[in-house]
């Protein structure tokens, strides 16, 4: 290895651009080899290399074949290959450095034969490696993907108490890492699915102590395996797991907690940012309906990686998605701002939804809506009906807290108008329909209401719930009972039993209303026999994703049947129910509304009194109750009719439509001597009263 | 169904003492008898499918026969109680053949499709709801009911993916389970407010077979998509200038839109999964187009509908779908060995 000999062929580094090899201290140019393979005359190439280099057989060949295939000739490397025993040659290797390290750490002594099978290991396991690519490069995608997988093997077998150290630096760490990503790819794509699930797992799980990058490579790379392969094979087994870890079960769980942890390593700054891996686990979560995860990983990227009113807005869909409205107008209101994107779309559409479900916070929505509107051109013109929709949503609500019936009508109307626009752009949307039923309904317009609820149940194909709900009240509040048992019937019969509940507690109400008393018991016991089938289930927990609250609620049966036996003064019966309804809901307006009416109707007043006046401490909008003390007060003598207007008058703000209270603010007026304010009262009362629903049209929303 | 009942006998025997030609034998010939009958409803069966060793597989990659069944599946008085061809595939379903049921799951995006298209429009779809039925009841049965859930991990736990090196004592942070798809009731009959349900869980068995499923089908799906989402492709190459618009939209209330349908979650969840694997795995321009566009359209309409979770999905894909097609297959290759003029050893 003397400076002589290296003169001798070639002098050392003196021109890059020509091609060579070094080994053991000498250094060949390649062009003679190189024009011996040409010919075809790998023997020689092979000799002339191993007189050039001292090399041993394997080497020699191992050599020429990395030289073939950085010609770009991988035929040829794979004839070179093709022609030594790699297998053999592995456990001779193994045997020596068996040898090794059994012998003794003294390592000085060891350190020269170490070197030099360093170097033979290294180039056998990168002929084999290369071996895989040329394989790859000819499309032998199964072969290439044995022999890459040999090479992984060899190295657990050769080093199986892991890579020493002093190797780590060199190139046999670099094939290593490179066969470890090669493998699930070549799996892949030659279609055995489950081997490239186990090379991804043993790439991961094993320790073949790979860099920053090429981990993450392979992690990212094996989560949009897992997460779009639709390929479910069975999770890592317990064997790999330590105690108490997170063991994943399914693809999805383990490709999100992949996605997770390369989120992780991005902000504790060990790879770069890749915005791929954001828009997967995005993807992933959304998929899962858990965006309130997405919160949290939103909120843990550093600032500065991606722009910020991309993240208020990608955290204000999650907030949203995971029902956290409040916190996602917040969100909103700061990307809307006008030095940050005034303009999206999206993030107006968004506001106003938020917006149109809040009567505090309609007005604001209508502003948002407006601009909706007037953004909607160009290639976004298909959102301006979305936008007239939303219009009409925030005022139809903004109508509901008008100061005046002179705002409140022209509200109204105006929410119909755009409501009416928007139909006319988007005839297909069915949602926009049921909104059309449900503001036509609470306009007390109830022939049109009663046309959009049937064209609502068609266009879904009694697909929802919610359209034969409708259906049903505005026929009830034609007073047209039978009817509207025909169509809850219809509709259940399109229920599964989970369902059922709403719809039974409205047909108990129907029959109530046509004093069919023993049917309605009957169908509250039927009632309470369902919640007691599905607590015993233990249910389908969420089998029914169109009612938000699936659950039948047991609470209101128990509260129906109480007003129900109250109102037969059956009030023996009726404590009993309410006391059962107590117990599920202790505080609660409703309960102490009915006690008030048990009380009132034997002729307790004072009690009575006392329990409305708690429900609206409880409820301070809770109007029934404000009527109840009303009317009571109003009984009490001219002292008190002051005050009994008062509560009437704020009852019908909260509730212009309410005929009770209509007719109370008549009597007070009457007892206070105002004939014609009182005459005026009645008439409205006897309007609405022939136009109540049975329940509000509001509790369908 | 006679065949049924005699093989599954022959079949337990098989369990016992697996010798592999009885089964194959088994399933050739219920493949066989699949195939003969369909002969009785498509006239024009090349000789090739009889004589193929696996002659379910190649009905299932069969170009002219698939788009021969398709053809008639959408035909405007399909699906009714005496369609044969609802009949075949059911009977087909019932064969308990994985490949054979792979055949049926191919034409699942022309059934669902003309089914939840026509769901509306009062026509006897009985047809079309036995297929789906059998696939549901199917997938009820596989499942025991169960729903399907999914525990979100929590970093500050360890995993068998990374370490925490101070474990947070608070074992309290518990997991966010989510419920992925609840669980499955039985349905003799299709009831219409489960119709997106059953419809769904269908869609969900397709998308666990999906990496077998030939490509046709898949671009049938994504077409599928389009016409669901009742939007027209905002990017689907056409000029945007205000001629073209105004005829766009009347184009889009002519036909357009006609396909339009009520996108629960409970459908819109699988349809998304299909989607993704359509855009991430494709293989092939075609499909990618393909799903591209139904993704496009569905993102369109989860603005119509704002729905803040479609929102989220669809955005992320087609953000992923961009960059996909944007650095289009010329990234680097970093299984490559440094090519250098000088090798060192």
């Amino acid at each position: 290895m003397s400076e002589g000999e290296s003169q001798d062929l070639v002098e050392f580094d003196s021109d890059p651009s020509v091609r060579q090899v070094i080994a053991n201290g000498v250094c060949m140019r390649t062009a003679v080899v190189e024009a011996k393979l040409d010919e075809g005359n790998i023997e020689e190439a092979e000799s002339a290399l191993r007189e050039g280099l001292s090399l041993n057989f394997e080497e020699a060949r191992a050599l020429l074949g990395k030289l073939e295939y950085q010609r770009g000739n991988v035929e040829g490397a794979l004839r070179v290959f093709d022609g030594i025993d790699l297998q053999a040659a592995i456990q001779r290797m193994q045997h020596s450095l068996g040898d090794k390290q059994t012998s003794k750490k003294g390592r000085a002594r060891s350190e020269s034969t170490h070197a030099v099978s360093q170097h033979a290991t290294n180039l056998v396991l990168e002929a084999i490696y290369l071996k895989a690519k040329s394989l790859q490069k000819l499309g032998k995608l199964t072969e290439a993907a044995q022999e890459c997988k040999s090479v992984l093997d060899a190295v657990e077998k050769i080093f199986s108490d892991g890579i020493p150290d002093v190797m780590v630096e060199n190139k046999l760490q670099e094939t290593v890492s490179h066969a470890v990503e090669l493998l699930p790819e070549l799996c892949k794509q030659a279609g055995s699915y489950s081997e490239a699930m186990s090379a991804y797992r043993r790439a991961l799980l094993s320790q073949w102590n790979l860099d920053n990058d090429c981990c993450a490579r392979i992690q990212k790379a094996f989560a949009v395996f897992l997460l779009y392969s639709g390929v479910e094979v069975a999770p890592p087994s317990l064997a790999v797991q330590i105690d108490g870890s997170y063991v994943p079960k399914n693809n999805l769980e383990e490709a999100i907690l992949l996605l997770m942890i390369l989120m992780r390593k991005n902000y504790l700054g060990k790879t770069k940012w890749d915005p791929s891996v954001l828009e997967h686990l995005t993807f992933a979560l959304s998929l899962c309906s858990q965006t309130s995860v997405l919160v949290k990983q939103l909120e843990e990227i550093m600032p500065g990686v991606m722009p910020r009113v991309d993240r208020w807005k990608t955290l204000a869909l999650s907030f949203s998605g995971a029902g956290q409205n409040k916190s996602a107008l917040d969100l909103l209101r700061k990307s809307l701002h006008q030095c940050e994107d005034p303009d999206d779309l999206m993030s107006l559409l968004l506001a106003a939804k938020i917006c149109s479900e809040d009567v505090f916070l309609a007005s604001e929505g209508v502003k948002y809506a407006q601009k909706a509107i007037a953004n909607s051109h160009g290639s976004n013109a298909h959102l301006k009906g979305v936008g007239l929709r939303m219009l009409g949503l925030c005022l139809g609500k903004q109508a509901k807290i008008a100061s005046s019936d002179f705002e409140r009508s022209r509200l109204q109307s105006e929410a119909l108008k755009s409501l009416d626009g928007a139909v006319a752009l988007e005839r297909e949307n069915s949602d926009l329909i049921f909104e059309l039923g449900i503001q036509y309904a609470e306009h007390r317009n109830l022939d049109a209401a009663q046309r959009y609820a049937e064209k609502y149940i068609d266009a879904t194909g009694g697909s929802m719930i919610k359209g034969w709900r409708l259906l049903a009240l505005v026929l009830s509040s034609q007073q047209r009972f039978l009817e509207a048992e025909v169509v809850t019937d219809a509709a259940l019969d399109e229920t599964s039993k989970w369902d059922q509940g709403p719809l039974l507690r409205m047909k108990a109400k129907l029959k109530i209303s046509q004093s069919l008393h023993k049917d309605a018991i009957e169908t509250y016991r039927y009632l309470l026999a369902l919640v007691q089938a599905q607590k015993k289930s233990c249910g389908p927990p969420s089998a029914a994703p169109q009612v938000e609250d699936d659950k039948i609620n047991e609470y209101e049966v128990w509260h129906g049947l109480a007003k129900l036996y109250s109102s037969l003064s059956h009030w023996k019966d009726a404590e009993i129910c309410l006391e059962k309804a107590r117990a599920m809901k202790e505080y609660s307006a409703e309960t102490l509304h009915t006690e008030g009416v048990m009380h009132e109707r034997q002729g307790h007043l004072d009690e009575a009194l006392a329990a409305y006046i708690n429900a609206l401490l409880l409820e301070p909008k809770y109007v029934p109750c404000k009527i109840l003390i009303g009317a009571l007060l109003c009984k009490m003598g001219s002292k008190m009719l002051p005050v009994a207007r008062t509560l009437l008058s704020d009852a019908l703000r909260i509730e212009p439509t309410n005929s009770m209270a209509w007719y109370h603010l008549g009597m007070v007026h009457k007892d206070d001597g105002r004939i014609a304010d009182a005459v005026d009262c009645f008439q409205a009362a006897s309007m609405l009263e022939e136009s109540d629903p049975i329940e509000s049209f509001s509790s369908i929303l | 169904m006679d065949d049924d009942q005699t093989s599954s006998p022959e079949k337990s025997t098989t369990s016992i003492s697996p010798k592999p030609h009885i089964t194959w034998s088994d399933s050739y010939t219920k493949a066989h008898i699949a195939i003969e009958s369909l002969t009785s409803i498509i006239p024009s069966n090349p000789p090739t499918l009889a004589s193929s060793d696996t002659p379910a597989l190649s009905l299932l990659h069969d170009s002219d026969i698939t788009a021969n069944i398709s053809r008639l599946l959408r035909q405007p008085d399909s699906g009714a109680v005496d369609d044969n061809l609802c009949g075949w595939l059911y009977d087909t379903f019932h064969s308990s053949e994985l490949d054979l049921q792979l055949v049926v799951l191919r034409f699942l995006p022309v059934v669902a499709g003309m089914y939840l298209s026509r769901a509306t429009l009062h026509k006897p779809l009985a047809g079309f709801e036995s297929v789906l039925l059998a696939i549901y009841a199917h997938e009820t049965a596989a499942r025991n009911g169960q729903a399907v859930s999914v525990s979100i991990p929590d970093l500050s736990h360890p995993s068998i993916y990374h370490e925490m090196k101070q474990v947070t004592k608070n074992s309290s942070t518990e997991l966010h389970l989510a419920v992925i798809t609840p669980s499955l009731e039985p349905h003799g009959t299709v009831r219409s407010t489960r119709r997106a349900r059953i419809v769904g869980v269908a869609l969900e068995l397709y998308y666990s077979k999906i990496s077998q499923i030939p490509m046709g089908s898949k671009i049938e799906f994504c077409e599928f998509c389009k016409i669901w989402s009742g939007q027209i492709d905002p990017d689907s190459g056409i000029i945007d200038d205000d001629e073209n618009n105004s005829e766009r939209s009347k184009k889009s209330e002519g036909e357009g839109r006609k396909g339009r349908i009520d996108l629960p979650w409970d459908l819109l969840q699988p349809i998304l999964r299909i989607l993704g694997h359509c855009l991430m795995c494709p293989g092939e321009k075609e499909l990618f187009e393909a799903a591209f566009g139904a993704c496009r359209c569905l993102h369109a309409r989860s603005l119509h509908d704002i729905n803040p979770k479609a929102i989220l999905a669809t955005e992320s894909l087609l953000k992923l779908a961009k960059m996909a097609d944007e650095s289009n297959g010329d990234h680097r290759d970093y299984t490559e060995i440094e090519v250098t003029n000088v090798i060192r050893i």
